[in-house]
Protein backbone atom coordinates (compact mmCIF):
# COMPACT_ATOMS: atom_id res chain seq x y z
CA UNK A 1 0.00 0.00 0.00
CA UNK A 2 1.22 2.90 -1.04
CA UNK A 3 2.14 5.94 2.14
CA UNK A 4 1.56 9.46 2.23
CA UNK A 5 2.35 12.24 5.04
CA UNK A 6 0.18 14.74 5.44
CA UNK A 7 1.65 17.84 6.74
CA UNK A 8 -0.39 20.83 7.81
CA UNK A 9 -0.87 22.12 11.20
CA UNK A 10 -4.47 22.60 10.95
CA UNK A 11 -5.98 19.54 12.53
CA UNK A 12 -9.29 19.74 10.71
CA UNK A 13 -7.45 20.14 6.82
CA UNK A 14 -5.47 16.60 8.36
CA UNK A 15 -8.35 14.79 8.72
CA UNK A 16 -10.19 15.83 5.13
CA UNK A 17 -6.55 15.22 3.10
CA UNK A 18 -6.38 11.55 5.03
CA UNK A 19 -10.66 10.85 4.16
CA UNK A 20 -9.97 11.92 0.73
CA UNK A 21 -6.73 10.00 0.82
CA UNK A 22 -7.78 6.78 3.01
CA UNK A 23 -10.83 6.44 0.17
CA UNK A 24 -8.39 5.95 -2.60
CA UNK A 25 -6.55 2.87 -0.73
CA UNK A 26 -3.96 4.89 0.71
CA UNK A 27 -2.35 4.72 4.07
CA UNK A 28 -1.82 8.09 5.27
CA UNK A 29 0.24 9.50 8.34
CA UNK A 30 0.13 13.09 9.59
CA UNK A 31 2.55 15.61 11.07
CA UNK A 32 1.92 19.34 12.55
CA UNK A 33 5.02 20.63 11.37
CA UNK A 34 7.91 20.58 9.17
CA UNK A 35 9.83 19.37 12.26
CA UNK A 36 7.78 16.65 12.95
CA UNK A 37 7.44 15.81 9.18
CA UNK A 38 11.53 15.98 8.80
CA UNK A 39 11.50 13.25 11.71
CA UNK A 40 8.92 10.81 9.95
CA UNK A 41 10.55 10.79 6.95
CA UNK A 42 14.26 9.90 8.32
CA UNK A 43 11.96 6.97 9.90
CA UNK A 44 9.66 5.41 7.20
CA UNK A 45 9.00 5.53 3.76
CA UNK A 46 6.52 7.63 2.14
CA UNK A 47 5.39 7.83 -1.31
CA UNK A 48 4.20 10.97 -1.61
CA UNK A 49 4.30 14.39 0.88
CA UNK A 50 1.16 16.81 0.93
CA UNK A 51 2.63 19.92 2.60
CA UNK A 52 0.88 23.30 3.84
CA UNK A 53 3.24 26.51 3.89
CA UNK A 54 2.19 27.86 6.49
CA UNK A 55 3.21 26.23 9.60
CA UNK A 56 4.81 27.15 12.92
CA UNK A 57 8.93 26.59 13.67
CA UNK A 58 9.35 24.82 10.28
CA UNK A 59 6.89 26.51 7.15
CA UNK A 60 6.32 24.18 4.25
CA UNK A 61 9.00 25.99 2.34
CA UNK A 62 12.01 24.43 5.64
CA UNK A 63 10.97 21.49 5.20
CA UNK A 64 11.15 20.96 1.30
CA UNK A 65 14.56 22.12 1.32
CA UNK A 66 15.94 20.10 4.44
CA UNK A 67 13.98 17.11 2.78
CA UNK A 68 15.85 17.32 -0.41
CA UNK A 69 19.51 17.39 0.96
CA UNK A 70 18.54 13.90 3.29
CA UNK A 71 20.10 10.86 2.05
CA UNK A 72 16.62 9.19 1.91
CA UNK A 73 14.75 7.86 -1.58
CA UNK A 74 12.91 10.54 -2.56
CA UNK A 75 9.45 11.11 -2.99
CA UNK A 76 7.06 13.80 -5.10
CA UNK A 77 5.43 16.61 -2.68
CA UNK A 78 2.36 18.67 -3.26
CA UNK A 79 3.11 21.96 -1.75
CA UNK A 80 -0.87 23.27 -0.74
CA UNK A 81 -1.73 26.40 0.26
CA UNK A 82 -3.58 29.50 0.59
CA UNK A 83 -1.40 31.65 -0.69
CA UNK A 84 -2.64 31.91 -4.95
CA UNK A 85 0.26 34.30 -5.72
CA UNK A 86 2.50 33.19 -8.62
CA UNK A 87 5.65 34.43 -5.87
CA UNK A 88 4.53 31.35 -3.91
CA UNK A 89 4.41 28.94 -6.46
CA UNK A 90 7.91 29.32 -7.74
CA UNK A 91 9.09 29.73 -4.23
CA UNK A 92 7.56 26.19 -3.75
CA UNK A 93 8.99 24.47 -6.71
CA UNK A 94 12.57 25.91 -6.37
CA UNK A 95 12.62 23.94 -3.11
CA UNK A 96 11.77 20.94 -4.47
CA UNK A 97 7.71 20.92 -5.02
CA UNK A 98 6.44 18.34 -7.84
CA UNK A 99 2.80 20.27 -7.69
CA UNK A 100 1.12 23.13 -6.96
CA UNK A 101 -2.34 23.35 -5.13
CA UNK A 102 -4.67 26.22 -3.51
CA UNK A 103 -6.82 25.40 -0.51
CA UNK A 104 -9.42 24.73 -0.58
CA UNK A 105 -8.79 21.44 -2.44
CA UNK A 106 -11.34 19.44 -3.77
CA UNK A 107 -11.41 16.08 -3.28
CA UNK A 108 -11.35 14.79 -6.88
CA UNK A 109 -8.35 17.20 -7.86
CA UNK A 110 -5.97 15.90 -4.84
CA UNK A 111 -7.18 12.10 -5.54
CA UNK A 112 -5.51 12.66 -9.43
CA UNK A 113 -2.73 14.55 -8.81
CA UNK A 114 -1.79 11.95 -6.36
CA UNK A 115 -2.69 9.20 -8.39
CA UNK A 116 -0.09 11.07 -11.04
CA UNK A 117 2.66 11.57 -9.23
CA UNK A 118 2.98 7.91 -7.91
CA UNK A 119 2.70 6.47 -11.13
CA UNK A 120 5.91 8.89 -12.14
CA UNK A 121 3.63 11.20 -14.25
CA UNK B 1 27.13 27.82 35.92
CA UNK B 2 29.67 26.82 32.85
CA UNK B 3 27.04 27.97 30.53
CA UNK B 4 26.78 31.22 32.57
CA UNK B 5 29.92 31.34 32.80
CA UNK B 6 30.59 31.25 28.65
CA UNK B 7 27.93 33.94 27.59
CA UNK B 8 29.96 35.85 30.01
CA UNK B 9 32.85 35.36 28.69
CA UNK B 10 31.35 35.70 25.09
CA UNK B 11 29.73 39.09 25.94
CA UNK B 12 33.24 39.87 27.15
CA UNK B 13 34.57 39.55 23.44
CA UNK B 14 31.87 41.83 21.88
CA UNK B 15 32.85 44.37 24.71
CA UNK B 16 36.29 44.54 23.44
CA UNK B 17 34.77 46.07 20.11
CA UNK B 18 34.91 48.97 19.99
CA UNK B 19 30.54 49.70 20.71
CA UNK B 20 29.99 51.81 23.62
CA UNK B 21 27.44 50.01 26.41
CA UNK B 22 24.42 52.69 25.17
CA UNK B 23 21.88 53.11 22.73
CA UNK B 24 23.91 54.01 20.26
CA UNK B 25 26.29 51.41 20.76
CA UNK B 26 24.01 48.65 21.00
CA UNK B 27 22.40 50.02 17.59
CA UNK B 28 25.77 50.29 15.91
CA UNK B 29 26.43 46.94 17.38
CA UNK B 30 23.25 45.46 15.50
CA UNK B 31 24.89 45.90 11.97
CA UNK B 32 27.88 43.86 12.78
CA UNK B 33 28.97 41.08 10.57
CA UNK B 34 29.12 38.88 13.73
CA UNK B 35 25.95 37.37 14.11
CA UNK B 36 26.97 36.59 17.73
CA UNK B 37 27.69 40.15 18.30
CA UNK B 38 23.96 41.04 16.67
CA UNK B 39 22.43 38.97 18.60
CA UNK B 40 23.30 40.20 21.68
CA UNK B 41 22.62 44.43 20.71
CA UNK B 42 19.12 42.75 20.06
CA UNK B 43 18.88 41.91 23.41
CA UNK B 44 20.63 44.39 25.11
CA UNK B 45 18.68 47.39 23.24
CA UNK B 46 15.58 46.54 25.14
CA UNK B 47 15.84 49.32 27.59
CA UNK B 48 16.30 51.64 24.89
CA UNK B 49 13.87 54.79 23.41
CA UNK B 50 12.77 53.56 20.22
CA UNK B 51 14.44 50.35 20.60
CA UNK B 52 11.14 48.59 18.28
CA UNK B 53 11.88 50.69 15.54
CA UNK B 54 15.87 49.81 15.57
CA UNK B 55 14.85 46.11 15.82
CA UNK B 56 12.27 46.10 13.02
CA UNK B 57 14.76 47.72 10.97
CA UNK B 58 17.28 45.03 11.44
CA UNK B 59 15.16 42.52 11.22
CA UNK B 60 13.98 43.25 7.42
CA UNK B 61 17.05 42.44 6.46
CA UNK B 62 18.57 40.10 9.11
CA UNK B 63 19.15 36.58 7.56
CA UNK B 64 21.13 34.48 10.76
CA UNK B 65 17.77 33.14 12.60
CA UNK B 66 19.73 33.03 15.91
CA UNK B 67 19.65 36.92 15.48
CA UNK B 68 16.05 36.36 14.19
CA UNK B 69 15.11 34.79 17.43
CA UNK B 70 16.84 37.25 19.75
CA UNK B 71 14.98 39.82 17.89
CA UNK B 72 11.60 38.43 18.22
CA UNK B 73 12.09 37.54 21.75
CA UNK B 74 13.30 41.49 22.40
CA UNK B 75 10.36 42.67 20.61
CA UNK B 76 8.26 40.53 22.41
CA UNK B 77 9.55 41.70 25.78
CA UNK B 78 8.84 45.49 24.68
CA UNK B 79 5.43 44.57 23.33
CA UNK B 80 5.06 48.14 22.53
CA UNK B 81 2.56 49.97 19.99
CA UNK B 82 5.49 49.95 17.52
CA UNK B 83 6.22 46.76 18.20
CA UNK B 84 2.51 45.38 17.68
CA UNK B 85 2.62 47.51 14.36
CA UNK B 86 5.93 46.33 13.11
CA UNK B 87 5.05 42.84 13.53
CA UNK B 88 1.53 43.06 12.10
CA UNK B 89 3.66 44.42 8.97
CA UNK B 90 5.74 41.08 9.15
CA UNK B 91 2.10 39.12 8.29
CA UNK B 92 2.21 41.46 5.15
CA UNK B 93 5.95 39.85 4.27
CA UNK B 94 6.82 37.11 1.55
CA UNK B 95 8.91 35.35 3.57
CA UNK B 96 6.66 32.69 5.12
CA UNK B 97 9.23 32.20 8.20
CA UNK B 98 9.48 35.90 9.07
CA UNK B 99 5.25 35.59 8.69
CA UNK B 100 5.07 32.73 11.22
CA UNK B 101 7.37 33.96 13.31
CA UNK B 102 5.50 37.33 13.58
CA UNK B 103 2.44 35.28 14.16
CA UNK B 104 4.07 33.32 16.86
CA UNK B 105 5.37 36.58 18.33
CA UNK B 106 2.33 37.72 18.40
CA UNK B 107 0.40 35.23 20.31
CA UNK B 108 2.99 35.99 23.02
CA UNK B 109 1.14 39.75 23.38
CA UNK B 110 -2.97 39.02 24.13
CA UNK B 111 -3.19 42.59 25.76
CA UNK B 112 -1.61 44.60 22.77
CA UNK B 113 -3.07 42.22 20.06
CA UNK B 114 -6.25 41.86 21.30
CA UNK B 115 -6.22 46.04 21.24
CA UNK B 116 -5.90 45.99 16.95
CA UNK B 117 -7.36 41.97 16.05
CA UNK B 118 -10.69 43.44 15.09
CA UNK B 119 -8.76 45.88 12.44
CA UNK B 120 -6.94 42.56 11.30
CA UNK B 121 -9.69 40.38 11.04
CA UNK B 122 -11.30 43.01 8.37
CA UNK B 123 -7.90 43.72 6.76
CA UNK B 124 -7.94 43.85 2.52
CA UNK B 125 -5.49 41.53 2.27
CA UNK B 126 -7.24 37.95 2.96
CA UNK B 127 -3.93 36.37 4.05
CA UNK B 128 -3.78 38.78 6.89
CA UNK B 129 -7.27 37.82 8.16
CA UNK B 130 -6.27 33.96 7.87
CA UNK B 131 -3.09 35.35 10.12
CA UNK B 132 -5.54 37.01 12.42
CA UNK B 133 -7.61 33.70 12.77
CA UNK B 134 -4.34 32.03 13.45
CA UNK B 135 -2.98 34.14 16.39
CA UNK B 136 -6.95 34.18 17.84
CA UNK B 137 -6.41 30.46 18.64
CA UNK B 138 -3.50 31.83 21.61
CA UNK B 139 -5.41 35.27 22.26
CA UNK B 140 -7.41 34.04 25.37
CA UNK B 141 -9.86 36.53 25.38
CA UNK B 142 -13.73 36.19 26.14
CA UNK B 143 -15.02 37.36 23.08
CA UNK B 144 -12.39 35.46 20.53
CA UNK B 145 -16.12 33.25 19.53
CA UNK B 146 -17.94 36.51 19.22
CA UNK B 147 -14.87 37.44 16.81
CA UNK B 148 -15.22 33.97 15.17
CA UNK B 149 -18.36 34.01 14.46
CA UNK B 150 -18.58 37.42 12.75
CA UNK B 151 -15.86 35.95 10.30
CA UNK B 152 -17.84 33.40 9.43
CA UNK B 153 -21.10 35.27 8.72
CA UNK B 154 -19.59 38.06 7.26
CA UNK B 155 -16.17 37.38 5.17
CA UNK B 156 -16.21 36.51 1.42
CA UNK B 157 -13.45 34.53 1.06
CA UNK B 158 -13.73 30.99 1.78
CA UNK B 159 -10.08 30.53 3.20
CA UNK B 160 -10.71 32.92 5.80
CA UNK B 161 -14.20 31.01 6.60
CA UNK B 162 -12.07 27.59 6.47
CA UNK B 163 -9.31 28.63 8.87
CA UNK B 164 -12.09 29.90 11.38
CA UNK B 165 -14.17 26.99 11.12
CA UNK B 166 -10.93 24.69 12.13
CA UNK B 167 -10.60 26.85 15.21
CA UNK B 168 -14.39 26.92 16.20
CA UNK B 169 -13.75 23.39 16.07
CA UNK B 170 -11.35 23.65 18.70
CA UNK B 171 -12.91 26.06 20.98
CA UNK B 172 -16.47 26.59 19.52
CA UNK B 173 -19.77 26.31 22.11
CA UNK B 174 -23.36 25.94 21.03
CA UNK B 175 -23.26 29.65 20.15
CA UNK B 176 -21.91 28.89 17.26
CA UNK B 177 -23.88 26.15 15.56
CA UNK B 178 -26.46 28.51 13.91
CA UNK B 179 -23.49 30.83 12.14
CA UNK B 180 -21.61 27.44 10.99
CA UNK B 181 -24.97 26.34 9.48
CA UNK B 182 -25.38 29.22 7.74
CA UNK B 183 -22.27 29.22 6.32
CA UNK B 184 -22.42 25.73 4.95
CA UNK B 185 -25.49 26.86 2.85
CA UNK B 186 -23.39 29.97 1.95
CA UNK B 187 -20.30 27.40 0.61
CA UNK B 188 -22.46 24.54 -0.52
CA UNK B 189 -19.97 23.73 -3.13
CA UNK B 190 -16.82 23.83 -1.07
CA UNK B 191 -16.37 20.10 0.11
CA UNK B 192 -14.01 21.59 2.12
CA UNK B 193 -16.13 23.94 4.21
CA UNK B 194 -19.14 20.87 4.04
CA UNK B 195 -16.16 18.49 5.70
CA UNK B 196 -14.83 21.38 8.52
CA UNK B 197 -18.40 22.47 9.35
CA UNK B 198 -19.69 18.72 9.94
CA UNK B 199 -16.21 18.33 12.06
CA UNK B 200 -16.82 21.91 14.01
CA UNK B 201 -20.27 21.23 14.79
CA UNK B 202 -19.67 16.83 16.20
CA UNK B 203 -17.15 18.47 17.97
CA UNK B 204 -19.40 21.48 19.43
CA UNK B 205 -22.16 18.82 20.10
CA UNK B 206 -20.04 15.59 21.50
CA UNK B 207 -17.19 17.41 22.65
CA UNK B 208 -14.66 15.97 20.82
CA UNK B 209 -13.22 15.31 17.55
CA UNK B 210 -13.61 12.20 15.31
CA UNK B 211 -10.85 11.22 13.04
CA UNK B 212 -12.65 10.33 9.67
Amino acid sequence: MKRILVIDDAATVRMYHKSILRSEGYEVEEAINGIEAIEKALNGHFDIYIVDINMPKLDGYGFLKELRTLEIPQAPAIMVSTESDDTDKKKAFTCGANYYLVKPVKPEQLATIVKLLIRGE
Amino acid sequence: MGFVKRQKEERADVNERVYERNCDGFSAQLKDPDPAVRRWAARDIVECPGASTVLLERLEKEEAIEVRQAIFTSLINIGDRDAITGLVECLRSEDAALRNEAIEAMKQLPEGVSAIIKELLKDDDPDVRIFAVNILEALSHPDVEEWLIDVIESDSHVNVCATAVDLLAEIGTEKSLNSLDKLRTRFSSEPYIQFAVNIAIERITNGQYHDK
